[in-house]
């Protein structure tokens, strides 16, 4: 269970996030939409700690992240950090470390694995993904789409409990984002507890169990895919989905 | 050469290597046998310098940098207890005594058939000194003006090197009775006809002032502003040589050197445009030097002196380098033992022939030279290395923590960082040098009294140059840092890193490539900088340079080796970088 309860942030004067609460369930796919500036993003990114939040909590299956600065909210982080995994928007593979390095980076030196068994889930990962054939290969030498299935791949390494995508899509051409949104499908479909921001329309509409439309630091509205895209229920959802399908 | 980078096992492989050549590097700087020690002590060292450089500066500062400070530890005692009075110098078995060969003839210079060993009356007087209390005398090399500061710090127990008697002197030092009287000699052009006598040197020319070259800081500088006044220009020089040099091509405008007569009478056939004008003046007396509270080695010393005056040694050893003159009788002592005064006692009578050529100037150049003198040089490179070598790992080290903690420390941490970087990169070297070497025994001794603890000058040099390139490394370094994109720390960290291993294993490996060309060009000059620690009596290539350049009067042949061997020394560097450069942006390419 992926709780948030009523997250407020605020950059000087302005709040970006303005009590925003929500649950994701073991094996859900959750997809945030909405306008930019809207706060998809830094939602996303206080869940595992990127961004810090002026109250509210959030908690993680037992672990429990509050506002306060200290000890205590860094040991929630980490303990939070490897069970929830992040997919960035520009991938940050590491690009002095080889494919299989990155994958097993982690793994070996968090969770204290072996190498020889890091390696061996490494290479089953990156099957899974279609990147068996490069694990040698730098990062520099991929292509985006390619980049970014090895960054989801080197968070499936840590078998996290949910993964936070952030825009993966948002920085691939058509046939690339297609590559991506087929392995983060084959996910879903695993049951692989997700949360996605994204402008990906149709991965929202095929996939998402729940789909939140965030707006000026609040959800205007949330709901199943179904219910969202066919009978919208407040007008920001309906302007946002029209100015979408018109873009 | 990134490539092997890539693969730690041999990175493991090559750093073991570098450990073993390493250590038998140090193994043969303690082995002293100098003709053994210089060739391989070289190729080894270069060979095992490359390796460490390549590899292991980036990844393993740590252990290395511990490593060169055990190496730096075992070469010479890192700590030692100063020694004093006496009866220690009896225990020990050797008078330590300080003198800068850099000075030349007559008093002490490398000698011409074996440039390894030292000649001149000084030298002589240690020898005859060391015998009267039974020790061996053994020679330190320490830059002229700072022998007393040696004399203080205990590391030498007596100056013998042409030190002029003043009130000040012995109000701070033990002062013998004098060695040697000088005089001071006026040198003009032969070819100069205005310039006849000392009252010459007082009336303008076409409306200018005449220009006297002078050894700095020296008797006859205080003689020449005390009778010329503002009358007469003055030119510095550090070498006596350099200055005789200067007066006889008449370089900006200098007319006239005043040179203390032992100098000229030593030199002069080596300028044969200079000559001799008037009769020497100014007399002033050559004073041994002992630390105030080393009464007993002084009234030794003054016994000897007495002595080998009575006996004719003094004269003996005078004129073996023709600077005896009928000035030394004006002291009146020269007595039987009876005490009757007897005058000069005769040479001769002891069996040497009155007329033997003495000891003099011999101006050599040439292949010769180089042939002769250019092994020490060599020899004196291995030290330039070694102190790069052992300086350079612990800058990057010193210098990456203090990037980190200005970068990512709390403000008690980052604030002293940013100050100590401000002052180490806003004061010379030289000056950081001198003061660790001469202020940390005084530090020390407050910390722990009575135990006289000091610090050798090797580890002084490379704790010097370590400490004023951290600086330029911690600026390198934060630079490199803070230009790898902020996404690759939140990549890591959201893997679940704590904030140091994602530093340690994915922003400093990416910012430590981004920092090797910048931090080789500084390797560079470390290299070069090293020439500053003969300051502090380490005797590495440039002071090898000069002590051999003015001795045998081969400012040029020795001048081209040494700027090779520096050559030889950075060229490879340079080289690394090129290709470190080029292998770098072909990983940015992918």
């Amino acid at each position: 269970m992926i709780e948030l309860t009523d997250i407020v942030k605020r950059y000087q004067q302005h709040e970006v996030l303005r009590g925003v609460s929500l649950r994701v369930a073991t094996g859900e796919v959750c997809v945030l939409l909405g306008p930019s500036g809207g706060g998809k993003s830094t939602l996303l990114r206080t869940i595992n700690g990127l961004e810090s939040f002026d109250s509210g909590s959030i908690r993680v299956n037992d672990i429990v992240l509050n506002a306060a600065a200290g000890p205590e909210r860094d040991e929630a982080l980490l303990q939070i950090r490897k069970r929830v995994g992040m997919v960035f928007q520009q991938f940050n593979l590491f690009p002095h470390r080889s494919v299989l390095e990155n994958v097993t980076e982690a793994p070996i030196h968090v969770l204290k694995q072996s190498r020889d068994a890091a390696v061996q889930n490494a290479r089953r990962i990156l099957a899974r993904v279609g990147m068996a054939d490069k694990e040698n290969a730098r990062p520099g030498s991929l292509s985006g789409g390619q980049q970014q299935r090895v960054a989801i791949a080197r968070t499936l390494a840590m078998n996290p409990e949910a993964i936070l995508f952030d825009e993966p899509t948002s920085a691939l051409d058509p046939r690339t984002t297609a590559e991506v949104i087929s392995v983060m499908t084959d996910l879903a479909a695993s049951g692989q507890r997700m949360i996605v921001v994204t402008h990906a329309m149709s991965f929202a509409r095929t996939v998402a169990h729940q789909v939140h439309i965030l707006h000026a630091g609040r959800i205007a509205e949330s709901g199943p895919p179904e219910q969202i895209f066919e009978d919208p229920q407040e007008e920001i959802t309906r302007e946002f989905l029209s100015e979408a399908a018109r873009a | 050469m990134l490539g092997d980078l890539k693969n730690s096992r041999i990175i493991i492989a090559k750093g073991f290597l570098f450990l073993v050549t390493g250590s038998i590097a140090v193994g043969l700087l303690i082995v002293d046998h100098p003709d053994v020690r210089t060739g391989l002590l070289l190729l080894i060292t270069v060979w095992s310098f490359c390796r460490f450089y390549l590899l292991l500066v980036p990844r393993f500062p740590v252990p290395l940098a511990a490593f060169c400070i055990v190496a730096a530890s075992l070469t010479q005692p890192l700590v030692t207890v100063a020694d004093d009075g006496l009866d220690r110098i009896r225990l020990r078995g050797t008078l330590v005594w300080g003198a800068d060969q850099e000075g030349g003839g007559p008093f002490i210079y490398p000698d011409p058939d074996d440039p390894s060993e030292r000649i001149g009356f000084e030298v002589e007087l240690a020898q005859l000194v060391a015998e009267h209390l039974g020790v061996k005398p053994e020679f330190s090399q320490g830059q002229w003006d700072k022998l007393p500061d040696l004399l203080d710090r205990g590391d030498i127990d007596l100056v013998l090197n042409g030190y002029e008697w003043t009130t000040n002197r012995a109000a701070r030092y033990g002062l013998s009775i004098p060695y040697y009287i000088y005089e001071l000699q006026l040198l003009g052009r032969a070819a100069d006809p205005g310039l006849t006598s000392w009252d010459d040197l007082l009336k303008p020319v076409d409306g200018r002032k005449r220009k006297v070259s002078l050894l700095g800081g020296s008797a006859a500088q205080d003689y020449i502003e005390r009778f010329g006044g503002d009358n007469i220009d003055m030119a510095l020089f550090e070498g006596a040589t350099d200055a005789m040099d200067a007066t006889e091509l008449g370089l900006s405008g200098i007319d006239a050197n005043v040179q203390d007569l032992p100098i000229w009478l030593f030199y002069a056939k080596g300028f044969p445009k200079l000559r001799p004008i008037g009769e020497p003046v100014g007399r002033g007396y050559y004073v041994a030097m002992t630390r105030k509270t080393d009464q007993d080695l002084l009234r030794a010393v003054n016994e000897i002196l007495l002595q080998a005056l009575q006996d004719g040694r003094l004269h003996r050893i005078f004129a073996k380098y023709g600077i005896w003159n009928d000035t030394q009788m004006m002291r009146g002592l020269e007595t039987d033992e009876s005490g009757g005064f007897i005058g000069s006692p005769d040479p001769a009578a002891d069996g040497e022939t009155k007329d033997a050529a003495p000891v003099s100037y011999q101006p050599s150049g040439g292949w010769n030279v180089i042939r002769q003198r250019g092994g020490l040089l060599v020899r004196s490179a291995g030290m330039t290395i070694l102190l790069s070598i052992t300086a350079m790992p612990i800058a990057v080290l010193i210098g990456l923590l203090i990037a980190l903690a200005r970068l990512y420390g709390p403000w008690y941490l980052g604030k002293p960082a940013a100050v100590y970087v401000e002052i180490v990169r806003g004061t010379p070297l030289v000056l950081q040098l001198y003061l660790i070497y001469f202020l940390v025994p005084k530090l020390l001794d407050i910390i722990f009294p009575g135990m006289e603890l000091t610090i050798n000058a090797f580890a002084a040099a490379v704790m010097g140059l370590a400490i004023n390139y951290s600086a330029y490394e911690a600026e390198i370094y934060r630079g490199g840092i803070q230009s790898i994109p902020r996404g690759q720390m939140e990549a890591a960290i959201s893997l679940g890193m704590s904030r140091s291993l994602a530093l340690r294993r994915i922003i400093i490996p990416q910012a430590t490539r981004l920092v090797l060309p910048p931090m080789t060009n500084d390797f560079i000059a470390l290299f070069k900088d090293t020439a500053v620690c003969s300051v502090i009596t380490v005797v590495e290539l440039s002071k090898q340079y000069y002590i051999q350049a003015r001795s045998a009067g081969a400012i040029v042949e020795l001048g081209l080796l040494t700027a090779l061997l520096y050559l030889a020394m950075s060229y490879p560097l340079s080289v690394m970088t090129n290709r470190l450069e080029k292998n770098l942006n072909q990983e940015r390419r992918g």
